[in-house]
């Protein structure tokens, strides 16, 4: 490899490094304009209750307050919109069995700011082995 | 070589021929145990295990526990503790304990037959008292006096798997621990599990040495008992045959329809001892079964 090319590929990555540099900027940025967040964030179910009943509260924080509409994949919740800038939380009773997205909307222009996912976990089924005799073995 | 042996060698090599190809294990709940739990059950039926000694009643069965608890290396199965050194999904290597049956046919209070209830006659003096062709071949063979006792003991070696597509490989070696008879047993078995919708079929093929002191111990005579069968029967080690069916039909959560069979054909050389009538020894059992 020539001197040359020693130097172009050392520009090459730096512009690169330069432009991921930016880009995380751009993205902090971003994620500093909006932020959703929900508790609990988990619902872990078991063999003996299977469906997940709890309240969860979303809440959300943006740079420039204004109203926003929640949106999610639960079906008894598909749309909700705040009526004031001022609101910054929502809590919502939840029974489902399977995770649920929340969306985040700017009420006004429909631009999506931020998301969330409730994740529903099934408690880890018992450790098995295996087993070196019949039952009836005895016999 | 008999013609049972022959067939049980030859199912053997079948899964060598897919050594590669492991089967995934807990297909059903007969091939796997949760860890750290109990698991406990009983059968309640009617069966009867065939009794190859003289004059010594087969041995009915009514109820047998099965009782199970596996720790993350050690378990206990059915009175069978063991370690596992190493367990692969291919193969495992186990140090083991296990139980011989033969002192079973001998003692109506073994550990092998303590459950299962029966009438059975364990009185091995009513073979020395009834001289009257009992315990004789032929007319001119000397009758056996009181039978000494034939002590139970525990056994302990290594026990290893293999697991293939078509069966697992199952190789125990084990020793005399108790310095009852400082005998050698070594089985090697063939188990498939078939599970069909609510059924399970397992079967199981058996090759079952037997060192000459086990043979000796067990099925030899004693001077005090015959001092001419002392001399006349010579013990030798002995290969045992055997074949095993054991099918189990889900009918609710912890009940279950249980058929068992198992035949086991016993080598000439204890065949041949004066103890026995019979070259084989048989177990049928119909029932239920409850797993708690």
């Amino acid at each position: 490899m020539q001197i040359s090319q020693i130097i172009a590929s050392g520009f090459l990555l730096l512009s690169f490094s330069v432009s991921s540099s930016e880009q995380l900027i751009a993205d902090e940025t971003e994620k500093f304009t909006a932020e959703l967040s929900l508790a609990p964030e988990f619902c872990i179910t078991s063999d003996e209750q299977l469906t997940c009943e709890l309240t969860v509260k979303l809440e959300w924080k943006n740079q420039i307050p204004k109203p926003i509409c929640i949106l999610s994949d639960y079906d008894n919740m598909v749309r909700w919109c705040s009526e004031s800038a001022e609101v910054n939380s929502f809590s919502l009773d939840i029974s489902t069995t399977e995770d649920i997205q929340f969306v985040m909307i700017d009420k006004a222009t429909h631009e999506t700011l931020a998301g969330v996912k409730l994740k529903v976990t099934p408690t880890a089924g018992p450790k098995v082995r295996r087993r070196y005799r019949n039952p009836w073995s005895l016999f | 070589m008999n013609r049972l042996k022959l067939i049980v060698l030859s199912c053997f090599l079948l899964p060598f021929f897919t050594w590669a190809d492991t089967a995934p294990p807990c297909e059903n709940d007969l091939e796997c145990i949760e860890i750290g739990q109990w698991d406990l059950g009983i059968a309640l039926g009617y069966g009867i295990r065939s009794n190859p000694l003289k004059d010594f009643d087969d041995i009915p069965i009514y109820m047998v526990p099965t009782f199970a608890y596996y720790g993350e290396s050690w378990y206990f199965d059915n009175g069978n503790l063991g370690y596992t050194l190493t367990e692969q999904e291919s193969y495992t290597i186990n140090l083991a304990t296990s139980f011989s049956t033969d002192s079973a046919y001998f003692q109506r209070w073994d550990p092998s037959n303590i459950f299962l209830a029966g009438g059975s006659t364990f009185d091995s003096s009513s073979v020395a008292n009834n001289n009257i062709g009992l315990f004789t071949r032929g007319v001119q063979e000397p009758t056996i006096g009181d039978l000494e006792k034939r002590r139970f003991t525990y056994l302990g070696g290594l026990d290893a798997f293999i697991y293939t597509r078509v069966g697992i490989i199952n190789f125990s070696l084990a020793h005399d621990m108790l310095n009852v008879h400082q005998g050698t047993e070594a089985q090697l078995k063939w188990i498939y599990n078939l599970p069909v919708q609510d059924w399970n079929f397992e079967l199981q093929l058996k090759l079952d040495w037997k060192s000459e002191e086990i043979v000796d111990y067990y099925y030899g005579v004693r001077e005090s008992e015959s001092p001419y069968w002392n001399q006349a029967f010579k013990s030798k080690s002995a290969l045992n045959a055997g074949i095993e069916l054991t099918s189990t039909y889900v009918m609710t959560q912890h009940w279950d329809l249980l058929f068992l069979a198992r035949y086991t054909r016993i080598a000439d050389a204890i065949a041949e001892s004066p103890l026995l009538n019979e070259e084989y020894t048989s177990t049928l059992y119909i029932g239920s079964s409850y797993r708690f």
